[in-house]
């Protein structure tokens, strides 16, 4: 009987063991192909890799805390000008994808951008040689573009762990004299705060295109420089296994400091937090710390997106990328709704009820986001192979073609969908579960009546976050995809790779004014709902 | 009455590691001329790898590619096809294809030195050797040597001088370079227009689409510039040149309509649009190189067995890897 609780933490097993099987495909090519070359690469490059893999991490880690936790903490906790703006625009950032901020990132700080020629024109310089100006393309580059554009996980995530706060707790602690945000925010919102922080790390690690763009010699980079330069698919899953180790690192800080943080809001319907007036003063601070990010990460590049559009009129094929959008959107919202629905099975799964193998296996589940997209399609692509020869599939190539995609999308973003539901559910106790079901109500019907309705934000939330990830990928639906099928990502890619930014430049705006819809209507979400808690 | 012969396939389907703005026009011209449709999937990376998973089952039916370590690996993994085609035979020379009739090259590229016109590069620089000259600290600009363009100029340089000398001349040219390898060959020459170096290594082609780019900003980059096509004294063995190239799919169904492309792409028509749409050089000897082509000067290649460069490109990245270019 499929409600049964057993059959269903099996099939979430199975589920789990299918996503890590791309994964298992590559560990395979490295340990059985030909492993001659770990020699040459210990003493050349591996260490030069992976020392600038974690600085980058250190740098991205850091500067994305310091953008996402002080304006999630600024925006539920203060009142100023233009906050019901900023509350939203905070996440505009997430829309634009990082392989495009790096571009217009050099096109306006490099020697012959506005920034240097004004300069130049100001002090009287006349050549490089006259003044000093920070190197765009460097490590310090890659950190301040990345965090730029992926702070808005940390943001989203630990503003609705701010705004689900009962109001009681701070006003203990004002009480007792302490400061709010050491010793009842910054601690309640650690689920989330380490949750965001994780994804931007493994969004980091896996990173390609700006890493290649600046020509940082990370490990991602160093994969694909072995794979492509040496021709050897093993030598590169070689180092995607050290890739493997930071992974796996990652992601048991992220469970311990769950496990740590667990708690439960018994008692539902408390008031939450009320936003504090302050004086004219630090609302002017409130407001430029709110805007220093929104202007890095998505107002600069988007000025130097329209920028190309108009000065490009008249060589962009408006008509044709406009299909293009319709087609990703509908790939991207098909894909999201699967990639939502595997997480919320699998988490509650993993919470309410399984055996340590299981919960293991879920927990890997998870990995598939900090592989770099390619390596991750090509176990894909060898474990698709396998099935195949195993059980022969009639399909056509085309309908094949979109399952296989959205298989795809599903091993590379799941973790998106785990991490948000996750940080939702913990707050939910396990009694409520185990007492639905107690009365005999079915596994989805207690899924439909008690999680549902308490984690929707979350699964919101995540929803949208994975829906924006899958429109801006680029190297899974590259090589993954069915014949003649585009994307905005990939038709900015044939032009972007050969630096040819004014023919990609609409589509790259589409890209993210397709992102900036969902983005808006999820901050209002989480707002109508922390309100309705309120009245 | 219908012939057999005559009755083609309505479709073909392509692997490319070309992007389609550049094939379109070619695909254009082969479904008009043939009435065959064309179908492309576009990846820079792991189009093998996907063929080989896919096996028998495979929809794809011909591989088009730049660089000719990228059509090696298809031939190593044994994925392509070997046909037989007496009109690829006549309009390829012998050292631009396979032995055993897998792979053919369809343009050529000519890796070049660019240098300024005020340089003093411009009389002294003679061969790719000399840019290791210590004369030329703090002038070079480069892109990564990982990049395939470098790693097959590098693997070129093996072939011609061995291992020891190639590793101390790539020594000697990263301790020339004016800042770290970045940037695609585009990038050099603009850096070359910004006074950061005097010398860059870029593909003959680059110099083209900069020279007659919609953007008035990076015509006026190339106006400065001087191509040096290097190797060419007598008794020296030639620019070094690598190959855009293509194969027919093992499995392919439609092989038959895979070789017409084949050739296709090799006739009068499509060698001339290799020069006119990416100022590419033709591989068939009867065509000559486009008006504007032939206006940067005439150039003798490294009649080097292409398939070397493919087969020293590990022990080149090797070399890369070890003197951090």
């Amino acid at each position: 009987m499929l409600s049964n609780w057993n059959t269903w933490s099996s099939i979430v097993a199975l589920i789990a063991l299918m996503i890590i099987a791309p994964v298992v495909a590559i560990f395979y090519s490295a340990f059985l192909g030909d492993t001659s070359l770990w020699p040459h690469l210990f003493s050349t490059v591996l260490p030069r890799y992976t020392y600038n893999t974690i600085v980058l991490m250190f740098g991205v880690g850091c500067l994305s805390l310091v953008f996402g936790v002080t304006t999630a903490w600024i925006v539920t906790r203060y009142n100023f000008p233009f906050k019901l703006i900023l509350e939203w625009a905070l996440l505009l950032p997430a829309a634009v994808p990082a392989y495009i901020i790096a571009y217009t990132y050099t096109d306006i700080f490099e020697y012959a951008g506005p920034v240097q020629g004004m300069l130049r024109d100001l002090f009287g310089w006349k050549t490089s040689q006259d003044y000093w100006f920070p190197e765009v393309r460097s490590m310090g580059g890659a950190i301040l573009v990345m965090s730029s554009v992926l702070y808005p996980y940390i943001y989203l995530l630990t503003r609705a762990s701010f705004l689900t706060v009962p109001v009681s707790f701070y006003q203990t602690s004002s009480i007792y004299g302490r400061n709010t945000f050491y010793y009842v925010a910054l601690p309640l919102a650690r689920p989330g705060i380490i949750a965001g922080l994780a994804l931007v790390l493994m969004e980091t690690i896996s990173d390609f295109g700006t890493v290649d763009y600046f020509a940082l010699e990370t490990l991602t980079l160093g994969v694909f420089n072995v794979w492509m330069g040496m021709n050897s698919l093993s030598g590169a899953s070689q180092i995607s296994s050290v890739l493997f180790i930071f992974i796996v690192v990652l992601l048991t800080v992220e469970y311990l400091a769950r496990r740590r943080q667990r708690f439960h809001e018994k008692s539902s319907g408390q008031d939450t937090v009320q936003s504090e007036e302050i004086s004219n003063f630090k609302k002017i601070v409130c407001l430029i710390v709110c805007l220093i990010p929104i202007l890095l990460g998505f107002i600069i590049p988007t000025f130097v997106l329209l920028n190309f559009v108009l000065s490009g009129f008249s060589i962009i094929n408006f008509t044709e990328i406009l299909e293009i959008a319709f087609s990703s959107i509908a790939i991207a919202a098909v894909s999201a709704l699967v990639v939502m629905i595997i997480s919320l099975l699998m988490i509650v799964v993993a919470n309410y009820k399984s055996n340590s193998i299981q919960r293991i296996l879920i927990f890997l589940a998870s990995c598939g986001y900090a592989f770099p997209g390619t390596i991750l399609a090509v176990g894909i692509v060898v474990f698709v192979g396998w099935l195949n020869d195993l059980i022969y599939f009639h399909l056509s190539y085309f309908v094949g073609g979109f399952i296989i995609l959205i298989f795809a999308y599903t091993t590379r973003f799941l973790a998106v969908g785990n991490g948000a539901i996750n940080s939702g559910i913990l707050r939910i106790h396990p009694n409520l579960f185990d007492a639905s079901r107690i009365m005999g109500i079915s596994f989805f019907q207690s899924i439909r009546k008690v999680i549902l309705p308490l984690v929707y934000a979350n699964l919101l939330a995540g929803g949208i976050l994975v829906f924006v990830d899958i429109l801006k990928e680029l190297p899974i639906t590259l090589l993954l995809r069915p014949f003649n099928f585009e994307t905005l990502a990939t038709y900015v890619y044939q032009y972007a790779s050969d630096e040819l930014l004014e023919e990609s430049s609409f589509a790259a705006l589409i890209i993210i004014i397709v992102g900036l819809g969902p983005v808006i209507f999820l901050s209002n979400t989480i707002k109508n709902i922390t309100n309705k808690k309120q009245s | 009455m219908l012939c057999a012969n005559n009755i083609l396939a309505k479709e073909i389907n392509i692997y490319s590691h070309r992007q389609p703005f550049l094939i379109n026009p070619f695909l254009e011209a082969f479904t008009n001329e043939t009435g065959i449709k064309t179908n492309v999937v576009y990846s820079k990376t792991g189009l093998a790898e996907r063929l080989q998973a896919e096996g028998e089952n495979s929809p794809a039916d011909v591989i088009l590619t730049v660089d000719i370590a990228r059509l090696y690996v298809y031939k190593d993994k044994d994925l392509l096809a070997s046909i037989e085609s007496k009109k690829l035979e006549k309009n390829i020379p012998q050292h631009l294809r396979s032995p055993d009739n897998t792979w053919f090259g369809l343009s050529k590229r000519s890796r070049v030195i660019v240098v300024s016109k005020d340089s003093n590069a411009l009389e002294s620089i003679k061969r790719i050797e000399d840019l290791s000259d210590p004369q030329w600290k703090g002038k070079i600009c480069s892109r990564p040597g990982s990049h395939v363009y470098n790693r097959a100029l590098m693997a070129s340089i093996i072939a011609a001088n061995g291992e020891a000398k190639a590793e101390e001349w790539a020594n000697g040219l990263v301790s020339n370079l004016a800042r770290r390898p970045q940037g695609n060959d585009r990038a050099q020459v603009k850096a070359i227009y910004e006074g950061q170096c005097e010398i860059g290594i870029i593909n003959n082609y680059y110099f083209g689409k900069l020279k007659f780019s919609d953007d008035p900003k990076q015509r006026e980059w190339t106006k400065n510039l001087k191509l040096i096509f290097p190797n060419q004294e007598e008794g020296d063995r030639g620019s070094h040149v690598n190959i855009s190239g293509g194969g027919v799919v093992k499995f392919s169904k439609n092989k038959k309509e895979a070789i017409a492309l084949l050739e296709f792409l090799t006739n009068k028509k499509a060698q001339n649009l290799y020069g006119e749409i990416n100022f590419e050089y033709p591989v068939n000897p009867e065509i000559s190189p486009t008006k504007e082509l032939s206006s940067w000067g005439t150039f003798r290649e490294d009649n080097l067995q292409i398939i070397k460069i493919a087969e020293l490109a590990p022990l080149a990245q090797k070399i890369i890897d070890r003197v951090g270019w």
